[in-house]
């Protein structure tokens, strides 16, 4: 076998394109996740009836079962329900108006979001009990304690396993292809396809992806090395 | 002043406090001794609501309390009223001992950044610390950590600052930096009640000190009369026990 190098750099040219398309996947997917996973954390911290089961339930489904099923489910499952609620209350919505990048942006989240719950409910609970009872000492109603004093620690002490989940989410953002969203894997694959060069593409996509990855590795250890300031002299 | 009426808890089925009824005179400084596990630090938890009390009423100042009544607003009122000072100091360990000591004035007291500031820098002065305003917690030693938690809450000028052992978890060589520093904020007229196991401070300091045991009060008086001439023999024999024998020699 004889691997054509130029061809690699003319792979990697033509895929540079697509980079976008996997951030925005990524991004969107990671902040909706933060924000569905603080909620779950928070509902099964605070013993919420009802939310804090659920909450439960939807972390172990959705950690128990693959992204790929997810996408799945979303993909076939959300316009049937979508058109029959329009159907039922008359919203003259059709399920085929959704572009597939929306698909992606809403099963990646859920996916998302169920890790996440778990990264930023071990961070809060690392945070000790007497920084809470401290600011309501000096008179803090709850949430101001939680996003004042609680938040910001749990925050610094989850960064390292919050970038794996972005690094995740990232990787598995390739997964969009199954639902004919152009990724980075995917524009490799079409690269490749017209003239079968399929190893030296997947190898510029590869060298993409692990660029980015540094790239999100080096973003997260300055944002560590700043939010973590607190700690010099500690045992970290 | 403050008066506490009644106050009862339980953790389960075991009763920590059996009706607990106290006044502290505004400016007094109270001293609560009492062996481990008799409930002292619990009541002082109960006073600003960190415990929720089974039972009883809370006034300070002019703000009443009835425990069976009481909702969210009504604790974060209550506690606006006092200011606690930790065994483990339990300073905010991402800020700096200054802004430590902003918090509660811009959060609460909704003070500017600058007359926040101002005056929290005014009163690490006073606790020795004028030169470590930028310093974070795990950078401080502890008995310095313990005097900006000091400082955070003289902050507040509560009507009642609430001392949990503040010199429990401290190096013995610590201790009396600490001590200096609440003996010198006492002398000022600051209401004051504190648990602790220091005798030697109580005396000097306390204006009523209170012996607590099994959940209720033994016996309450002038350091005089419960230090040295003990009524109930449960007082004399703690007494016995936690006062160091003089001339001590190994």
């Amino acid at each position: 076998m004889k691997i054509d190098l130029t061809f690699i750099w003319t792979a990697f040219l033509q895929i540079l394109p697509a980079i976008p398309t996997t951030l925005v996947i990524t991004l969107v997917s990671v902040l909706a996740g933060f924000v569905i996973g603080l909620l779950a954390a928070l509902a099964r911290i605070y013993k919420v009836p009802v939310l804090g089961q659920a909450a439960s339930a939807y972390v172990t489904f959705i950690r128990g079962t693959p992204m790929l099923t997810h996408l799945l489910l979303i993909y076939f499952g959300l316009p049937v329900l979508l058109d029959a609620l329009s159907a039922q209350f008359g919203w003259g919505f059709k399920s085929a108006s959704i572009p597939m990048i929306g698909f992606a942006f809403i099963s990646f989240s859920i996916t998302a979001g169920a890790y996440m719950s778990e990264v930023i409910r071990s961070g809060l609970l690392a945070v000790d009990r007497g920084q809470l009872e401290a600011a309501y000492s000096v008179g803090m109603t709850t949430p101001q304690a939680l996003r004042r004093i609680i938040f910001p620690q749990a925050l610094s002490v989850s960064i390292p396993n919050l970038s794996n989940s972005v690094i995740g989410m990232l990787h598995g953002s390739t997964l969009a292809f199954t639902v004919s969203v152009v990724d980075i894997n995917a524009k490799a694959q079409i690269v490749a396809s017209t003239n079968w060069k399929f190893f030296e593409a997947y190898i510029a996509a590869a060298l993409i992806f692990w660029g980015l990855t540094l790239l999100i590795e080096r973003l997260t250890a300055v944002i560590e090395k700043r939010m973590n300031l607190y700690n010099r002299g500690g045992i970290v | 002043m403050i008066k506490l009426k009644n106050i009862h808890k339980s953790f389960g089925r075991q009763q920590v406090l059996k009706g607990i009824d106290l006044t502290v005179q505004k400016g007094e400084v109270v001293v609560i001794l009492g062996p481990s596990g008799s409930g002292k630090t619990t009541l002082l938890r109960c006073v600003n609501y960190l415990e929720k009390p089974g039972d009883g009423e809370i006034l300070i100042g002019d703000y009443h309390l009835n425990c069976r009544h009481a909702g969210k607003k009504e604790i974060h009122a209550l506690r606006q009223k006092s200011a606690m000072v930790f065994q483990q100091y339990n300073l905010f360990r991402h800020k700096t001992a200054v802004e430590n000591v902003m918090e509660g004035l811009l959060v609460v007291k909704k003070l500017s950044k600058e007359e926040a500031y101002r005056r929290s820098a005014e009163l690490l002065e006073k606790v020795g610390l004028g030169s470590r305003l930028d310093a974070y917690p795990s950078q401080l030693s502890g008995g310095q950590q313990q005097r900006v938690g000091i400082a955070r809450a003289l902050a507040l000028e509560p009507e009642v600052i609430l001392f949990d052992e503040p010199t429990s978890a401290l190096d013995p060589e610590l201790v009396g930096e600490v001590l200096e520093v609440i003996r010198r904020i006492a002398a000022e007229g600051i209401t004051m009640i504190v648990v602790t196991h220091e005798i030697g401070f109580a005396r000097d300091v306390a204006n009523h000190i209170v012996f607590m045991d099994g959940g209720v009060i033994v016996e309450e008086g002038s350091p005089a009369e419960v230090l040295s001439r003990p009524k109930e023999e449960r007082t004399r024999q703690f007494l016995k026990r936690i006062t160091p024998e003089p001339n001590y020699s190994i």
